[in-house]
């Protein structure tokens, strides 16, 4: 080839430039790139919290918003079953300016179409699909991601200004979420939730009383349901107690301070309350017993119930705690062990102070007093007996007795029982009497009578004896002659009788000799001294009476 | 003996890198078209792995963020495409999840591997052997191919679904990570320059030669 062959100077560099390539500009600004894109991906990422509901019905993952006061703050990211299969977990995602809307106290539910006897809501959510309201806690600046979502919403927001109280009952009854609460008839509240507690032995409300009620919320308020019709037939009668509709549909609560109790000081925020049964158990829970005494009744104690009173002359001093054998100490005790809670405060002070004394000084002295227990009809409709304290002064001696610790106080049977007793006692003496001799004492008189009729059977006889006899049978004609001769005579005296007209004469001389002695008489009458200066012995001129006899 | 086994390099001669004219390196510049001559491509290997870094760096963000935002009735949606590799997956359509594991995930991942291996090779920290090498270079250059297989979907479906309010795909933040890491390791690949790892080769089957006829001589 014509070409000139290469030179050394025209050799390849096969060195690598040391020197600072431009290139690794690109890998700088990817990796700047690639950062701030993930760094954006990332902030663009709202906190996550996880909400745990027992269900997730008509919750969708990627669908479901998240809403506080209807303004969108989050989305539900996934719904999860929790791995007790017993409830699901909802993670959420809130928008990242909301972030600090996830704090302690912050509340999640549900909002869906509900509808209740109380209230029909969330309407809306039938066509636009529900969603979760957020109900941010107070701003105490503890962050929290873990929540329990409300299965029902709370019927008042947060930040309603109002007292926040917790109810506690055995059983549920008829009160729900959003049952009212009334003060006196006023309704003041609401019940906003209702909950079981994790033992599954207490139900728990979560109650709302507005702003302007809560002072009426006092640390001694008793709460008590009012729902429903409350027909009571105890030992003081019938009782039929039924509150307005709204709270026999869908029940209410109602809470006051028990009569003769001077209300405390307002409750506080998140105070807990015993909600009762009814009116009397909320009342009847003023009562507080601190004695206890077993009372041996030896009769059946058929009609008394455990909360049947106890009284002492008509006032009520406490209840009937238990009736059980178990306190026997002996099986074959036939006694039905009665035990009775007795409230001192209920007593007289001084009497209160005297019988806490523990060693029974003052009870016993009473018992010897003749203080006895016995049980009493208090309905004689129903039957329903109560326990009765009152002083048998004729009773058997008795003294306070002791059975596996407890108080024993002596008791007396009465009532129907002591009725019984009684009959039962004379039918007793009844059958005590001497009767076989006072049998024989009147069938020995029924002898002697025997004796005595014998002779008057003979008298008789002899009478029939006398009077057959032909001397008294001439009696009669005897006596018709002598009657004949009495008429005769009588008849000589008759108004033609001789005897007659001798009569008359004599008497009509008689009736002559009475006007002289008459005339006589007036003479001395007018003339006392007539009698001894005769007719006409004075100097005063008398006019003359006519003289003379008639 | 140099005549057979003779380079163009070694004779002072380099290929136009436009044209493809073989003139003398020592011209500088390519007599037909006035490019700059060199006989191998200028900080090959460096550039090379800047540009492997480079897609190494946004290959994160192209898996962790969504390609694409599938908006239907309202309903938004934003897939990564490991998730919806992983959609496919479940919902039992495996060839489909198997392409998209292989074309978004596996291919550019080899690739990277692949071509950083070679740069370790042709500046002499690795020494495979010939055979190895060849294959090695020819499967990168096969999956260059492929590369933007991702990108055509997400391309197509933004294009084609665009249905108001019932359903919208846009591309995600993911989906142009993904495109830079396509790119850069094309530009990779492009810079880099295989006859460094054959003048290697050449490098030391000369040596083996001269040593074979060193004691001959």
């Amino acid at each position: 080839m014509s070409e000139p062959t290469p030179t050394p100077a025209a050799e390849p560099d096969f060195l690598p430039a040391r020197r600072w390539n431009v290139v690794w500009v690109v890998p700088f600004l990817a990796l700047l790139i690639g950062g701030w894109m993930i760094f954006q991906h990332l902030s663009s990422q709202g906190p996550r919290a996880r909400v745990g509901f027992e269900t997730a019905e008509s919750i969708t993952a990627g669908k479901t918003d998240v809403r506080c006061r209807s303004v969108k703050v989050g989305i539900v990211k996934t719904v999860k079953l929790q791995d007790d299969l017993k409830s699901v977990l909802i993670t959420i995602e809130l928008d990242p300016d909301y972030e600090s809307l996830l704090r302690k106290g912050t509340q999640f539910w549900v909002v869906k179409a509900r509808v209740s006897s109380g209230e029909i809501s969330g309407l809306g959510t039938l066509l636009a699909g529900t969603y979760i309201e957020l109900d941010p806690g107070p701003n105490t600046g503890i962050q929290i991601n873990d929540f329990a979502g409300l299965e029902t919403p709370p019927a008042t927001n947060s930040n309603v200004p109002g007292r926040r109280l917790t109810l506690t009952a055995d059983e549920a009854g008829s009160l729900l979420a959003g049952s009212p609460i009334y003060y006196r008839g006023l309704e003041v509240g609401r019940i906003e939730n209702r909950k079981l507690d994790e033992g599954g032995k207490i139900v728990t409300y979560d109650a709302f009383i507005q702003q302007e009620f809560s002072m009426q919320v006092k640390e001694n308020t008793r709460f008590w349901n009012a729902s429903g019709i409350d027909i009571n037939a105890g030992a003081d009668g019938f009782k039929i107690r039924t509150p307005s509709l709204q709270a026999m549909i869908s029940g209410g609560a109602t809470f006051g301070v028990p009569e003769g109790i001077t209300p405390g000081k307002p409750a506080q925020d998140g105070a807990n309350f015993k909600l009762f049964t009814d009116e009397d158990a909320a009342n009847g829970s003023a009562f507080n017993p601190t004695m206890k005494f077993l009372m041996l009744f030896n009769q059946s104690v058929r009609g008394l119930e455990r909360g049947a009173p106890v009284e002492f002359r008509g006032i009520p001093i406490g209840r009937v705690a238990e009736i059980s054998l178990n306190y026997l100490d002996e099986a074959s005790d036939s006694r039905i062990p009665v035990l009775v809670d007795i409230d001192p405060s209920l007593l007289q002070t001084k009497t209160r102070e005297e019988i806490s004394k523990p060693d029974f000084i003052f009870l016993r002295s009473c018992v010897q007093l003749g203080l006895r227990g016995s049980l009493k009809t208090g309905n004689l409709l129903t039957g329903a007996l109560f326990v009765d304290l009152d002083y048998y002064p004729q009773a058997p001696v008795a003294d306070l007795g002791k059975m596996n610790d407890l108080t024993v106080m002596p008791t007396v049977s009465s009532g129907f029982a002591q009725l019984e007793a009684k009959i039962t006692a004379i039918l007793d003496k009844l059958q005590a009497l001497p009767l076989d001799d006072a049998m024989k004492k009147i069938l020995a008189v029924a002898d002697d009578a025997g004796g005595a009729l014998k002779e008057i059977q003979t008298t008789a006889a002899s009478a029939r004896q006398t009077l057959e006899d032909p001397e008294f049978r001439k009696l009669p004609q005897e006596l018709r002659t002598t009657l004949g001769a009495l008429e005769k005579s009588v008849a000589s005296v008759g108004p033609d009788g001789a005897i007659q007209g001798d009569l008359l004469r004599t008497l009509d001389e008689l009736r002559a000799a009475l006007r002289t002695m008459k005339l006589l008489a007036d003479n001395i009458d007018k003339k006392p001294n007539s009698l001894i200066f005769g007719r006409d012995s004075s100097g005063n001129p008398v006019p003359k009476s006519p003289s003379g006899s008639r | 003996m140099n005549a057979p086994f003779s380079r163009a390099a070694e004779r002072g001669l380099a290929g136009c890198h436009i044209c493809g004219k073989t003139s003398p390196v020592a011209l500088g510049k390519c007599p037909r078209c006035g490019t700059h001559l060199h006989l191998r491509k200028p900080h090959s290997i460096q550039r090379t792995v800047a540009l492997m870094i480079a897609a190494g760096a946004l290959y994160i963000p192209a898996n962790v963020l969504p390609v694409m935002t599938v908006t239907e009735l309202g309903d938004v949606d934003a897939t990564t495409i490991i998730k919806g590799m992983m959609t496919f997956w479940r919902s039992g359509a495996y060839p489909i999840a198997l392409v998209i594991f292989t074309a978004s995930i596996l291919i550019p991942f080899l690739k990277m591997v692949a071509l950083t291996w070679l740069c370790l090779a042709a500046s002499g920290k690795v020494h495979p052997s010939p055979s190895l090498l060849g294959k090695i270079y020819w499967f990168t250059e096969l999956l260059g191919r492929w590369s933007m297989v991702d990108i055509f979907v997400v391309g197509i479906l933004v294009a084609l679904v665009q249905l108001g309010n019932y359903m919208t795909i846009t591309p995600g933040p993911g989906a142009v990570a993904f495109a830079g890491v396509v790119l850069l390791t094309m530009l990779a690949a492009l810079s880099f320059d295989p006859r460094l790892l054959w003048d290697r080769l050449e490098a030391i089957r000369l040596a083996e030669l001269s040593h074979l006829h060193s004691p001959n001589s």
